[in-house]
């Protein structure tokens, strides 16, 4: 039996270490990039610490570049579309789980449909409501339309979590003189918690990492998010290489802290098999 | 416990929300246009961005009261967001770019005509090449010509740069090396991104051929394009001087690193070969002997030109600013930092521009260089020439047969482009169903309508919960859609962009009878399922492993999350070099380690469409993952304490326990994979640069971007936009419906 579960282990984590190498190295060759000394997407050596490798863009990036505020514009917006996304899609993933009412099913499958539309198409007159509604360079703007993008995806995706929590949880807590709002938020959404968490996860990433509806309503550089900021040190056919890449790895730094700090609730499982045992 | 902290995360939540309500009022409220606010847009490149934000500044400190702003975008996102704006009545003040933009701008009649705006003697002092006129009207005034291609050699391998073609297969022959007889080329006589048309032109002037005759028509099945294209076949396979895959950044790179004597690139590229390290002279293209022509690049003016939407009052700073940035002496300024070419005439004479041996050079091959065609044509020519020249290069057409393609796909690109249907029955008809559909609508829901009434007070509870997430997504979808729904029975085109109207069916007939939809349309199929069954195995699989909570699973996990937290940009592009025949990391791998021959990743069609997916598995596996490990910690540790009693083996369990209980979160992430996917242009485009080889590696939205929105052809792109939603529409009912997806488990 130990030996059984010693190779099953072992097999684990060289599943697990291959991976991990074939998640790597693409990023790998981003960060050779980022220490290149002059810029250059590509080389014909495959080494990954490069001739001259230094940290400069690094440097420059922090020292030379608005780079910073770019992080807090991006930051502002991701924050209030997660919250929003969070916030919604809790709520809206809860009824169309646990209540009939007329709509559902139309409500349900509109949410999918506005999926289906190629998005290039939607943008011109997507921006020529937003300059009616004078939401052109405001983040009011952007952060409805994020906020629209992440919804469908967290509404359905609540919605399959919350099916699979038994309707009896509900029950003894009304039973026991919570109000329905009270039983949702004391005992339903705790158990969410790791659907909370991907919601929460997939907001910030739709409002993080957009650039096309951005670029078209942000036009105060003051106002840029990252994605814009990036897109800055590329041209046409002279992009500064070093510059982006080195950025593009700062910037996926604060996602794999938000990562690793809701993963500690994407994983517990707060323990929904006892409370449902 | 639980109860008191939950208590103290909704009152948390109930700050951050009152917060995020706060900020959302702070930005939003500002006008937005400002009075004395200028805004350029340019493509220019970082050096040349550099100089003309220090002669804004100095513009600023003269003029206290402007702000001027430049911005930087990408050609064609230019381009096509600049359409976007000036159509919705917005857009920056002032845009620059290369002349052909003009084209399509004074077609669509989103830029000013500058005569009413400069006096005349004020052009007096320009290159005639500097002005752009078209209709008797003038649209933009360059300040730099040029955007030309030269031949730069590395002057430490070729001290003396050849002056006829002979000359330049004679050293290329002679300096295309195999230092180490590994039968591998180690260094390159010639290289540059020959795959791409506008590269390959001064090889079509260079045996007498042009792209246009006087009439806008295309002229490519001539025996110069012939002549041409056999040229650098022969520069390949003949005299084995050049790579044999080579995109623009693999020829950046081996010219960079030393490793190639020549490269033919433009007047942008120059600096950065210096910054490199590289001894780079500039020399004209070589005298073509057996013709008795030179292989001339095309030269285009780069300039200004005022959106159609500035109104009288601003026009005046905005003249100001004009005149401020194209002054003789800011050009100057601009030449001398950037190597690019003036447009006052004046200029041409002053010693500091003569004793520059690279301007030097570069002023002559301007001098022998032929402009640009400014005509909106020019676009459906690019698209006509590039399938057919790259299917020449793959070896799967003759030089012959290509140059009667090109012209064949050009004239009927062009067609299109121009095609203008007007029926007046038809768009009497549509209308009229439009409306009746409409009142069925309301007719039939009528019942629903007012039960939804009803039913509002009794599950007031649901509908407040619901209500909320409804109405922003009502909001922001409703009117793009119908907006589109409308657009696709129209003649928005080109030459129809202000006075679109509903013309009937005749864009949805165009779509069925397009012949590469249904080749697409497969495409498209395998380009979904292939993704997304690789996203949810090898995503369900890792959330198994990691989710047994072995020491050190949490390092893996935060790893493997990795690919979707990096921009996918630059991801993307990674890919594209480790798939590179030559350099890249994957043919390596497959020789060095598994010892198989390598691929030909981007040449061929099948093996780049390969080439995609499989970058966008890598892309997609993570968020896959994750929904799975969330989804994985729904189901009851005691299930599977109760199969092992039986003892049930894993796979068993698999089938029994985990595979059913994560159904319900992980369909509703399957569902929407596949619509994304099947949706998803950016990868496709990016390691394929945009349908390469050939225009063959597309999927149906990219085929849409590159063959109607491209070409501006928006009532036929609508349409094909409304096929792909109603596709996918029939799937989702089909796929939801066998699922049971919007049915509750319990």
């Amino acid at each position: 039996m130990n030996k059984k579960k010693f190779l099953a282990n072992f097999l684990t984590y060289i599943f697990l270490i291959v991976f991990t190498v074939i998640a790597l190295y693409p990023i790998i060759n981003v960060f050779t990039i980022s220490i290149r000394p002059d810029d250059r997407l590509l080389s014909t050596s495959l080494s990954i610490i490069p001739e001259g490798a230094t940290f400069k863009q690094y440097i420059e990036l922090f020292t030379n570049r608005p780079f910073l505020l770019w992080v807090w514009n991006s930051a502002i917006v991701s924050f209030v579309v997660t919250v929003t996304g969070v916030a919604l899609a809790s709520t809206a993933g809860y009824a169309l789980s646990r209540f009939q009412f007329i709509g559902k099913q139309v409500s349900m499958l509109g949410l999918l449909t506005t999926q289906m539309f190629p998005a290039t198409m939607l943008l011109l007159p997507m921006y020529i409501m937003l300059i009616k509604l004078q939401l052109i360079n405001s983040y009011l703007g952007i952060i409805i339309v994020y906020s629209a993008t992440a919804l469908p995806f967290c509404v359905w995706q609540m919605k399959g979590y919350y099916d699979t929590i038994p309707f009896s949880l509900e029950e003894s807590a009304r039973i026991d003189g919570c109000t329905k709002w009270q039983s949702f938020y004391k005992i339903i959404l705790p158990l969410a918690a790791p659907a909370l968490v991907i919601t929460a996860l997939f907001s910030f990433m739709t409002a993080w990492s957009e650039y096309i509806v951005a670029a078209q309503v942000l036009q105060d550089t003051d106002l840029y998010t990252l994605p814009l900021g990036l897109k800055s040190f590329q041209s046409n056919l002279t992009t500064e290489w070093g510059l982006y890449a080195a950025a593009a790895l700062v910037v996926s730094i604060p996602v794999v802290i938000l990562f690793i700090i809701l993963s500690k609730w994407l994983v517990s499982g707060l323990t929904l098999g006892s409370v449902k045992g | 416990m639980i109860v008191s902290v939950l208590n103290k995360h909704l009152i948390s939540a109930t700050i951050l929300l009152a917060f995020a309500f706060s900020l959302l009022t702070l930005p939003g409220c500002g006008s937005n246009k400002k009075e004395n606010e200028i805004v350029i847009w340019h493509n220019m490149r970082p050096e040349e961005k550099n100089v003309i934000q220090e002669q804004l500044d100095e513009f600023m400190k003269l003029h206290p009261g402007i702000k001027v702003i430049q911005l930087y975008k990408e050609t064609e996102e230019m381009r096509s967001g600049y359409i976007v704006a000036a159509i919705g009545g917005e857009g920056p003040e002032l845009i620059y770019g290369p002349s052909d933009q003009v084209g399509p701008f004074t077609e669509m009649e989103i830029i000013k005509p500058l005569e009413t705006v400069f006096s005349q003697e004020y052009f007096s002092d320009y290159n005639k090449d500097a002005l752009i006129y078209t209709n008797n009207s003038l649209w933009m005034i360059a300040d730099k010509l040029g955007n030309h291609l030269t031949l730069v050699y590395n002057k430490d391998l070729l001290p003396v740069p050849p002056k006829t073609e002979k000359e330049l297969i004679e050293s290329g022959m002679k300096l295309t090396k195999d230092f180490n007889n590994d039968g591998r080329t180690d260094q390159y006589g010639l290289v540059w991104n020959y795959t791409e048309p506008y590269f390959f032109v001064p090889f079509l002037t260079g045996f007498g051929g042009w792209v246009l005759d006087s009439l806008n028509q295309p002229t490519l099945n001539t025996p110069a394009m012939v002549a041409g294209l056999k040229f650098i076949q022969d520069l390949r396979d003949k005299y084995k001087i050049i790579p044999n895959e080579a995109d623009y950044d693999i020829a950046d790179v081996l010219f960079k690193e030393g490793k190639a004597a020549m490269i033919i690139n433009g007047d942008w590229s120059w600096s950065s070969y210096g910054n490199a390290g590289i001894n780079y002279g500039i020399s004209t293209l070589p005298y073509i002997t057996v013709s008795g022509h030179y292989a001339t690049p095309m030269v285009a003016p780069k300039g200004y030109s005022i959106n159609v939407n500035v109104d009288d009052e601003k026009l005046a700073k905005v003249r100001m600013l004009l005149e401020f940035l194209l002054s003789s002496e800011k050009q100057l300024e601009t030449s001398l930092e950037v190597k690019t070419f003036p447009s006052r005439t004046e200029l041409y004479n002053d010693p500091r521009l003569l004793n520059d041996e690279i301007l030097l050079n570069s002023k002559k091959q301007i001098e022998q260089g032929r402009a640009l065609p400014i005509v909106t044509e020019m676009r459906a020519i690019w698209d006509a020439m590039r399938p057919s020249y790259q299917a020449v290069l793959g070896g799967a057409i003759t030089p012959e047969k290509a140059a009667q393609l090109m012209q064949e796909d050009a004239v009927k690109k062009i067609r299109e482009m121009r095609e203008d249907v007007d029926n007046p029955v038809w768009g009497l008809i549509v209308q009229v169903l439009m409306l009746l559909i409409v009142l069925a609508a309301l007719f039939f829901t009528r019942k629903s309508i007012v039960a939804f009434f009803r039913s509002f007070k009794k599950n007031t509870f649901a509908y407040f919960l619901v209500l909320p997430a409804l109405v922003i997504m009502i909001a922001v979808v409703l009117y793009p859609f119908i907006y589109n729904i409308i657009l696709s029975f129209s003649n928005m085109s080109l030459s129809h962009i202000h006075d679109w109207k509903i013309t009937g069916f005749e864009q949805y007939a165009k779509v069925f009878v397009e012949p590469q939809f249904y080749e697409f349309f497969l495409k498209t199929l395998i380009w979904t399922f292939s993704n997304i069954t690789f996203h949810v195995v090898i995503g369900v699989t890792l959330a198994l492993l990691l989710n047994k909570k072995l020491p050190g699973t949490g390092i893996f996990r935060t790893l493997l999350i990795l690919p979707w937290a990096v921009p996918q940009y630059i991801v993307a592009l990674t890919w594209r070099g480790m798939f590179n025949y030559e350099y890249g990391a994957i043919n390596l791998i497959l020789v060095k380690f598994l010892s198989m021959s390598p691929v030909e990743w981007l040449k061929s069609p099948t093996e780049a469409f390969m080439a995609i997916i499989i970058t966008n598995i890598w892309l997609g596996f993570p968020f896959m993952m994750i929904i799975a490990l969330g989804a994985l910690q729904s189901i009851p540790q005691e299930l599977y304490e109760a199969a092992d009693l039986d003892g049930a083996r894993w796979f068993n369990k698999l089938k029994t326990i985990t595979i059913p209980l994560i159904k319900p979160v992980m369909i509703p992430a399957i569902t929407l994979g596949i619509i994304w996917t099947f949706n998803n242009i950016n990868v496709v485009w990016l390691v394929s640069n945009a349908g390469e080889p050939s225009d063959k590696t597309h999927i149906l939205v990219s085929f849409v971007y590159k063959a109607a929105f491209n070409l501006y052809r928006y009532g036929y792109a609508a349409a094909f936009s409304v096929v792909i939603f109603l596709i996918l529409f029939a799937f989702g009912m089909t796929f939801l419906k066998r699922t049971k997806a919007t049915e509750s488990v319990y």
